[in-house]
């Protein structure tokens, strides 16, 4: 059914909006997770100072638990409403502009870093199925009988563009580093830009063994392809792929151990250093959205995205099965699961690993990862050409 | 067209990683250090001269609060340095309870430069695990004087009283599972190759070097001397202990890591043999109610966890109080090594240096 441009207008509004409510909510919880989970890493609770305590909205509840003789069910979630607290509180905070930053560009840098860690989500596909993931009923208005799909655009060089717009999210860094006019953070910036220039070609290398086994740039029919029309041998590059490709995601986002552009210990905050309230906030939202694009583009290209297998080896499952067996039907749930699981890799590397040196994060870069990753290439360049 | 300009960054006094008030003045290019300077002196409270106005019984409080991390080496130092001037024989029994107590505190000192060291490298976690143990080792102290920092744990001539009832079972408990503990750290850390290649290689003095700069404790066993007064000059009841005293040669990071974690091994090994071996009998010698010296003077030493931890005291005729008072602190010497070993390196192994080093500024500053 082809649409009208006022449907089209509107039904992307829709999405957009909903894109950005999910991405909102998404974000404060992995800050919440973000402290569970090094907490329980740490023998230690995490938050736990919001709810579950005696007193409060929650605390009939929990005291009712409690003279049961049980924790309350919900006992992991504990201090979870302090990611609402954790916004408010940098909401509230005193913007402070240090007197002799360059100001203009001191406001500008944290939107230039936010933006483009937003604007990447617009190529993701979330639900590659031409279903969508629901209908709206008829008696909506304008939309009613459209298809509420699981992707914003599905543009032919999806891939493209999120890693030129992802690449423009440093400049934000290096600014905000520069225009703070102050040591640590000019240090900071530095670091970042050294570093993001230097895990770029890696990391762009090591998703072109995906692009090149597909032949494609669009994010939905890699994501598609990736899963379910791989020979065997494909999961060999894919397999290197995933672990180089996750390395230099990790470069990319600025986390340990490659959190030297905000290494506490020897640059006090790094490039945020003289930033204050929701303008740090917004550095943090980026991080965390960049982290969410990273485990993305992992989860869709390598680890077999919509489909339950990694690497490629759905496509064997559908070989012996038979195309319309449930165990090879698409699904957001199995996306979703993959996702966390990436995120959770994240935090679960930051609780175990010290940080790299400056130079050793170079030797890194340039002399181990670029080479591997055009060995790689070349792995996957020749299966394309002996076996597909 | 490329102006070359060094950076000049202070490192501290208020900085996430010195330990502390330490200032460091350091001069970059790019990210090498050309130049460093330890700036002391935030933390000086003037303990000689304080304790030149106090009676030798009072002294010994203010020798808490110099290396507030090892309250009770610097406690041992101070009552045996005196008992030596006045000639006093410390029971038996008193010993053994002073080396037990001294051996725990090298433990939980050498847990909190572990926890410190690697949260300084980017390790977050070691820091909780160690102060997991770290907790137990004070809840004895707490339950032996009182204290858990600030223990003013001796007196002179021996205790003020002997072991609470239960001490013994609760320090068995921990010594139980201290050394599953320290395996815990070392799977984290020892075999990680981000921490090696952060700690193997970094901030290297050669022992040449460390003896020129009077530079002892671990880091100067880690360059292969194997140096260490509880063996040299055993006092307290450390000549009836067996322990070994682990050397390394490699002179880096990493062997003052290694050196620094068989110590606590080798503690375990000495508070082990003090629990099993605790002689009866009294635990305070006879004193008289006041001490006035004769004129005299006296050095003593200890093997501090940081080092050697002297005391220099001069006694005039008649008088309660220490005529002269001086402290060989082994954070101040050993902060002087500090630039020879970071000069020429990138800044990231400044923090590592100062971790490895194990400066406590209070000791430093007095």
């Amino acid at each position: 059914m082809p649409m009208t441009l006022t449907q089209t207008v509107v039904m992307a509004l829709i999405q957009i909006v909903v894109l950005l409510a999910v991405i909102m909510a998404v974000v404060p919880i992995i800050t919440f997770a973000e402290r569970k989970v090094i907490g329980y890493v740490q023998v230690r609770l995490g938050a736990t100072r919001i709810a579950g305590g005696h007193v409060g909205i929650t605390g009939p509840i929990n005291r009712a638990m409690w003279a049961l003789g049980r924790v309350p069910v919900f006992s992991i979630l504990r201090g979870l409403p302090i990611f609402m607290a954790d916004g408010l509180k940098l909401l509230t905070k005193e913007d402070v502009i240090p007197e002799k930053a360059d100001k203009l560009v001191f406001i500008l840098a944290p939107a230039i870093c936010m933006v483009p860690a937003f604007a990447v989500f617009a190529a993701i596909t979330f639900f590659p199925g031409a279903e969508g993931l629901f209908t709206f009923p008829a008696s909506f208005p304008i939309v009613g009988g459209l298809k509420f799909m699981g992707f914003l655009t599905d543009i032919n060089v999806g891939l493209l563009y999120i890693l030129g717009v992802a690449s423009v999210g440093v400049y934000g860094i290096v600014l905000g580093g520069w225009a703070s006019n102050s040591k640590y953070p000019l240090l900071g910036g530095l670091r970042s830009a050294a570093q993001i220039v230097s895990y770029e070609v890696p990391l762009s290398m090591s998703l072109l063994v995906p692009v090149l086994l597909v032949g494609s740039l669009s994010f939905r029919e890699l994501s598609v392809k990736l899963a379910t029309e791989m020979p065997l041998v494909a999961a060999v590059p894919l397999f290197l792929g995933f672990f180089f490709y996750l390395t230099c995601g990790f470069a990319e986002t600025n986390r340990v151990p490659f959190d030297l552009a905000e290494a506490e210990t020897e640059l006090v905050s790094g490039f945020h250093t003289e930033y204050t309230g929701m303008k740090m906030g917004f550095f943090f939202l980026a991080e965390y959205a960049n982290m969410i694009v990273v485990s993305a583009i992992a989860a869709a290209f390598f680890l077999g995205g919509h489909y339950l297998l990694p690497f490629g080896l759905q496509s064997q499952l559908i070989h012996a099965l038979g195309a319309g067996h449930a165990l090879n039907q698409p699904s957001i749930l199995f996306f979703v699961g993959k996702v966390g699981f990436l995120l959770f890799v994240f935090l679960w590397i930051r609780a175990t690993l010290p940080r790299y040196r400056y130079d050793q994060l170079m030797h890194v870069g340039w002399k181990f990862l670029i080479p591997v990753t055009l060995v790689n290439l070349f792995i996957a360049a020749a299966i394309k050409f002996v076996w597909m | 067209m490329f102006k070359n300009e060094e950076m000049e960054i202070n490192l501290g006094p208020q900085h996430p990683s010195t330990h502390g008030v330490l200032r460091v003045k350091l001069r970059l290019d790019g990210e090498t250090v050309t130049h460093c300077e330890p700036i002391i002196g935030y933390l000086h409270r003037g303990v000689e001269k304080i304790c030149e106005d106090k009676t030798f019984f009072q002294g010994q409080v203010w020798t808490d609060r110099m290396d507030y991390v090892a309250a009770i080496s610097n406690n041992l130092g101070w009552a045996e340095s005196i008992e030596k001037l006045f000639g006093i024989e410390v029971p038996r029994r008193a010993r053994y309870i002073r080396t037990m107590l001294t051996e725990l505190n090298r433990i939980s000192s050498h847990l909190l430069w572990l926890g410190t060291h690697a949260l300084d490298i980017g390790a977050m976690t070691v820091f909780l695990y160690a102060f997991r143990e770290r907790e137990q080792i004070l809840d004895l102290f707490e339950a032996f004087c009182g204290a858990r920092l600030t223990t003013t744990a001796f007196r002179i001539g021996g205790l003020r009283e002997d072991l609470p009832p239960g001490f013994l079972k609760q320090a068995q408990a921990f010594q139980d599972r201290f050394l599953a503990c320290v395996d815990e750290y070392e799977t984290l850390l020892t075999e990680n190759r981000i921490w090696k290649k952060r700690t193997v290689g970094v901030a290297p003095i050669s022992a040449e070097d460390c003896i020129a700069y009077g530079v002892t404790g671990p880091v100067l066993r880690a360059a292969g001397v194997a140096f260490d007064i509880r063996k040299a000059f055993p006092y307290a009841a450390y000549d009836e202990m067996e322990f070994d005293v682990p050397t390394a040669t490699a002179a880096d990071t990493y062997a003052r890591y290694q050196v620094r974690v068989e110590e606590m091994r080798q503690s375990h090994r000495i508070v082990q043999q003090c629990i099993d071996k605790l002689p009866e009998g009294p635990v305070m010698a006879k004193l008289p109610k006041v001490l006035k010296s004769e004129v005299g003077e006296v050095y003593h030493a200890i093997e501090a966890p940081k080092g050697e931890l002297g005391y220099y005291l001069v006694g005039e005729k008649g008088s309660g109080n220490p005529y002269r008072f001086h402290v060989r602190a082994p954070s101040f010497v050993n902060l002087q090594a500090l630039p020879k070993m970071t000069e020429g390196k990138l800044l990231a192994d400044v923090i590592a240096a100062i971790g490895t080093l194990d400066v406590v500024l209070g000791e430093v500053d007095r």
